[in-house]
């Protein structure tokens, strides 16, 4: 055997039973050698609900950021749809962010464009030249339930409604995954219990979502699986969890 | 075929909505570039239209004055003017007589009340050489003195002094003009790469979006490319402007004042393009460099 262990590639199971991300012995150093991931393992499925749980520098961001390649693990495997991409070229990344629909906490919606421009823009610099952009556009702020702002600035909304633009444009191209990395953050908790009964019909459709968030009263009303991660660990994993472990006190 | 369309019309239609709305850094770009290259410009057109002047002195100055000895017979003359003529070093040889060079000297009223006084034309016939190069004087000086038909008192007539300065003037211009241009082109390379910057900077969010949703490396960059182009474009079009009227007016001057400067129309046509290129280049470089370090993520 001349091939190394470690360099085989990992044999994929059938496509169905197929995670769509994987993280085999993910560890991520940055250059001013804090470790913001240790040795992660976990699988999540096509149509999958995920929180990712955990107090703020536990790791969670990191995840997000090394699933969309922002930035790549110092160890271990990460797969997406069967595609390993801790070590893919630069020029395939375009490929690999269409699979991703991703919303921050802070919205990112460009305040010169309305919400339709906004929307739109998403699909004008993917796919140049998309028939009925229009319609598409109108049908995923339908979704949202913003069909009546089209021609509003974002700085004419509220918070809320805002996120909800920022769902819409990473709706629009149809995702695979969608990731929301604190889209609650910056809202009070009416506006986001609306947000995640959003995200869940979204769910509802298909599309894989993985939340990170640290709103504990979402998480334990919602009851779906939990990845609770500390110091760059994942400590527990729970099918229908909750926000903290059972019989874990609050500080 | 549809999405080129598309994405073509994408850049160009962000490249003129970024321009527009950014529209004071834009112009100050613009300006910056304008300034530049009405400086690169002004600084190659007087150093040609200086060069053109000299050029111009030094071909009066490339003529030499042969003397003949009075005793030279005719058939020798004309053997000696046709030694000179079929020379490829030589343009053109002339032969002057005793009569005319009475008469070209006596156009100075002093010298032609001399002449009336000594009642005999004491000048000598002269061939009159005009050569290609400066350097050949020298060799036409000596070859002269060897020639048995020369006037051995004053052999030749022309100003070695005059001409190596000339030389001398025209390389230090050309240095100096390609010097000052080159520094300033660096300058305005720097200046338009940090102005972009600055425009990048202002939609740094917009780069960060297109990133995310999978915009190709190549779909962020062409319409700051393209704002970059027409940047250089508008600048060069407006200093180029600048420069011509400002070099017909200097022609016109110069003319007024009977310096001979020719107005060079090639030149002026080659100078454009030069700026219409280079300012479309320094834009797109700028550009490409500006919204580099954006595209790392």
């Amino acid at each position: 055997m001349s091939v190394a262990l470690a360099e085989r590639p990992i044999m994929s199971p059938a496509p169905a039973l197929r995670p769509v991300i994987s993280f085999h012995g993910v560890t991520k150093v940055y250059p001013n050698g804090t470790t913001a991931l240790r040795d992660v393992n976990l699988a999540v499925h096509q149509g999958d609900f995920c929180f990712l749980v955990g107090a703020s520098g536990a790791g969670k961001s990191t995840l997000v950021r090394l699933l969309i390649r922002e930035e790549t693990a110092s160890t271990g495997r990460i797969f997406i749809d069967g595609h390993e991409i801790t070590r893919m070229p630069h020029r395939k990344l375009p490929k690999l962010r269409r699979k991703f629909g991703i919303v921050f906490q802070d919205y990112k919606l460009l305040n010169t464009r309305t919400v339709a421009q906004n929307v739109a823009f998403a699909l004008q610099v993917t796919r140049p030249g998309q028939r009925h952009l229009r319609e598409k556009v109108e049908e995923v702020l339908w979704i949202v339930g913003l069909e009546d702002k089209l021609d509003k600035y974002p700085d004419e909304l509220s918070g809320g409604e805002q996120q909800r633009v920022a769902i819409a444009r990473a709706l629009v191209h149809r995702p695979r995954i969608f990731l929301a990395d604190e889209p609650t953050g910056n809202l009070d908790p009416d506006t986001s219990w609306g947000i995640v009964q959003l995200l869940l019909q979204i769910n509802h459709r298909g599309t894989t979502v993985l939340m990170a968030t640290h709103n504990r009263e979402v998480v334990d009303l919602v009851r779906r699986r939990v990845i609770a991660i500390e110091d760059g660990r994942v400590i527990r994993d729970e099918a229908q969890g909750s926000y903290l472990r059972e019989g874990e006190a609050t500080i | 075929m549809r999405r080129l369309g598309a994405a073509l019309w994408f850049a160009v239609h962000t490249a003129g909505q970024n321009f527009r709305r950014n529209l004071g850094v834009s112009l100050a770009g613009v300006f910056t570039m304008g300034l530049i290259l009405f400086l690169v410009g002004g600084a190659l057109l007087f150093t040609h239209s200086v060069d053109s002047v000299l050029q111009a002195q030094q071909a009066k100055a490339s003529r030499i004055k042969i003397y003949l000895s009075d005793s030279a017979s005719l058939a020798s003359i004309m053997d000696f003017q046709l030694r000179l003529k079929n020379d490829p070093r030589v343009i053109s040889v002339t032969f002057e007589n005793k009569d005319q060079a009475a008469r070209e000297a006596a156009q100075n009223p002093d010298i032609q009340a001399a002449l009336n006084a000594l009642g005999s034309n004491p000048l000598p016939a002269s061939l009159n050489l005009n050569v290609r190069q400066l350097t050949d004087l020298g060799q036409f000086d000596s070859m002269a003195r060897n020639t048995p038909i020369v006037d051995k008192t004053t052999a030749t007539d022309y100003n070695p002094d005059v001409i190596g300065k000339l030389r001398t003037v025209i390389s230090v211009i050309s240095l100096v003009g390609g010097i000052i241009a080159l520094i300033l082109l660096v300058i305005s390379l720097v200046i338009i790469m940090n102005t972009i910057r600055t425009a990048v900077y202002a939609r740094r969010t917009e780069i960060e979006i297109m990133k995310l949703v999978g915009a190709t490396d190549w779909f962020v960059r062409w319409p700051f490319i393209l704002e970059g182009v027409i940047g250089g474009l508008l600048a060069a079009v407006f200093s180029g402007g600048i420069v011509f009227l400002g070099y017909k007016l200097f022609v016109q001057a110069a003319q007024r004042s009977l310096l001979s400067v020719p107005f060079d129309a090639s030149y002026s046509a080659a100078l454009l393009f030069l700026l219409v290129l280079g300012g479309v280049a320094v834009g797109a470089f700028g550009s490409y460099l500006g919204v580099r370090r954006f595209l790392s993520v």
